[in-house]
């Protein structure tokens, strides 16, 4: 189950180590942000249904973070990082060459006001559709037993929660609603766009990382209101992102040939209001 | 330099995270306060302020800023005053999680179990007509649904009940992480300890069977550190209970 890629640094620079499935969603989000930074890593590739399989992997006590499964997870020098927005702001404030935080801090807020939105619920919703799409039609070829068995094996309740929302199928009322969200957060991308190349102003910033790895389903998933015809700012902005070469290197690091045309069940709801 | 605060009363949650921010540095500013029984944050003049209709907002030299943590951090970033996130990228990186986690989870779901107790009275002598009259202005979907069920005492049980077990392990979770340092993210006061007085501190008076001198020791501490702290004491100066609805609607 895993794969070494990149080779442990020698001397005294700190090593990078990354456990994350296909670079999409919340594990795109980091990938992307290494590769712009120039920071080699050693990958740790974790299926979506191999809940157990980082406890395969050579024990480490020393980082409880890696015991839920969850991904993605940075390691640095001896420590454990998740979330992805608190580990692009992490990778930035320790590798802050090649920045991608603007230098003002208006665009700052700006970048995390984005970042905000992507995790308080753009991730969610594009991730119900994403799976309602792919994930769901990719379960059908597990048995039954052994996917229930995976699932027992969830640590962590709130994931457990998620994953057998996601097996039961989501519904028509959730998926509209999800459809409402994703709109919203797509027409604030438009209009944003409309006096600014990037998200956050001037500079290509984090920002444009959180969102893309999201987006990038939704011209698939949405073609409706995701289109050249519909928003047509936002779709160039999206194959700017796309063009540039520290994110087709990133995308390139899956096992997929298109990571967005897979999915795994994502982040939770924002539970209230 | 002009700073001016949109808050509601009384100063907690996201309005009185980012009213401490500004009393932590120092900064001083004009106070708008909003009412909620009278559901100002939805009137015109500060839609234009904020669109989604929520309060906090801050206004710097004329540019608005919303969405409390966001907030802070900028806070901390634009104006001069003690620091407030810690040097080391690492014990920056366990603040925004413990930021994140106070307000977007366990925050969530304590206004999910306050607002099921107090919505109802808050709406005061309303009809329900027009409570649905005055929650269609709500510009966000999942607001309005909260407000509603909330309102209506429709909120499923089994939510309330997730709410209830989500806020038990958060206590055994901060009282961990306040056993080992003296503040929630390490060995400096930041915008967590902030978030944690804001979003969390009350569950001592609410529900003292969670949080009590012989089940969190460390937590009933590090409460009694925070409420000795100048810009807490002016915190709790500025705080009151805003008016009922009925002498404002």
């Amino acid at each position: 189950m895993s794969e070494e890629r990149g080779k442990p640094t020698e001397g005294a620079r700190p090593t990078v180590e990354l456990y994350h499935s296909e670079p999409n969603g919340a594990c795109a989000r980091v990938m992307i942000c290494l590769e712009e930074k120039g920071l080699e890593y050693a990958s740790h590739y974790v299926g979506a249904l191999d809940f157990d399989s980082v406890r395969r992997e050579p024990p480490r006590p020393e980082l409880p973070e890696l015991s839920s499964g969850e991904v993605p997870v940075l390691v640095h020098d001896g420590g454990a990082y998740t979330e992805a927005s608190a580990i692009c702001e992490f990778l930035e404030e320790a590798f802050p060459d090649r920045p991608l935080m603007p230098a003002q801090s208006r665009g700052r807020w700006e970048a995390r006001v984005w970042q905000k939105y992507v995790d308080d619920g753009f991730a969610a919703s594009v991730s119900e559709l994403a799976w309602h799409a792919y994930g769901a039609p990719a379960l059908s070829a597990l048995p039954a037993s052994e996917l229930a068995a995976a699932l027992e094996r969830i640590a962590a309740r709130e994931r457990r929660d998620l994953w057998r929302a996601a097996v039961a199928g989501f519904g028509e009322q959730q998926l509209s609603r999800a459809r409402i969200r994703v709109e919203a957060v797509v027409q604030k991308i438009e209009s944003q766009l409309a006096g600014a190349p990037w998200l956050a102003g001037s500079q290509y910033s984090l920002a444009d990382v959180a969102v893309f790895s999201y987006f990038k389903y939704l011209p698939a998933l949405c073609s409706g209101v995701v289109s050249d015809a519909a928003v047509p700012r936002a779709m160039s902005w999206m194959r700017a992102v796309a063009a540039r070469p520290a994110v087709r290197a990133a995308l390139r690091r899956g096992r997929s040939t298109d990571p967005f045309t897979v999915a795994a069940p994502g982040p939770e709801q924002i539970r209230w209001g | 330099m002009a700073v001016e605060l949109y808050f509601f009363q009384p100063l907690g949650s996201n309005s009185g995270r980012v009213f401490l921010t500004l009393l932590e540095k120092g900064v001083p500013f004009t106070e708008h306060e909003l009412n909620g029984r009278a559901f100002e944050q939805l009137r015109p003049e500060y839609l234009t302020v904020n669109p989604r209709g929520q309060v906090p907002a801050l206004l710097h030299d004329g540019q608005a800023f919303t969405e409390g943590a966001a907030i802070c951090e900028y806070i901390d970033e634009a104006f001069e005053g003690p620091p407030l996130r810690p040097p080391q990228p690492r014990a920056r990186w366990r603040m925004r999680r413990w930021c994140r986690y106070l307000d977007s989870d366990i925050g969530r779901s304590l206004m999910m179990i306050h607002w099921n107790r107090i919505v109802p009275a808050f709406m005061g002598a309303r009809s329900r007509e027009e409570v649905e009259r005055v929650l269609s202005a709500v510009p966000d979907p999942d607001r309005r649904r909260a407000w509603l069920s909330a309102y209506l005492q429709q909120t499923p049980p089994a939510e309330l009940a997730e709410s209830h077990r989500r806020v038990q392990e958060a206590a055994a979770r901060i009282e961990a992480a306040l056993s080992g340092s003296p503040w929630i993210a390490g060995p400096s006061y930041s915008l967590a300890d902030i978030d944690l007085l804001n979003f969390y501190s009350f569950i001592a008076r609410w529900s003292p069977e969670i949080v009590n001198d012989g089940l969190t020791p460390h937590t009933m501490a590090w409460i009694g550190r925070m409420e000795d702290r100048p810009a807490v004491r002016a915190l709790r100066a500025a705080t009151h209970t805003p008016r009922p609805a009925a002498e404002t609607a």
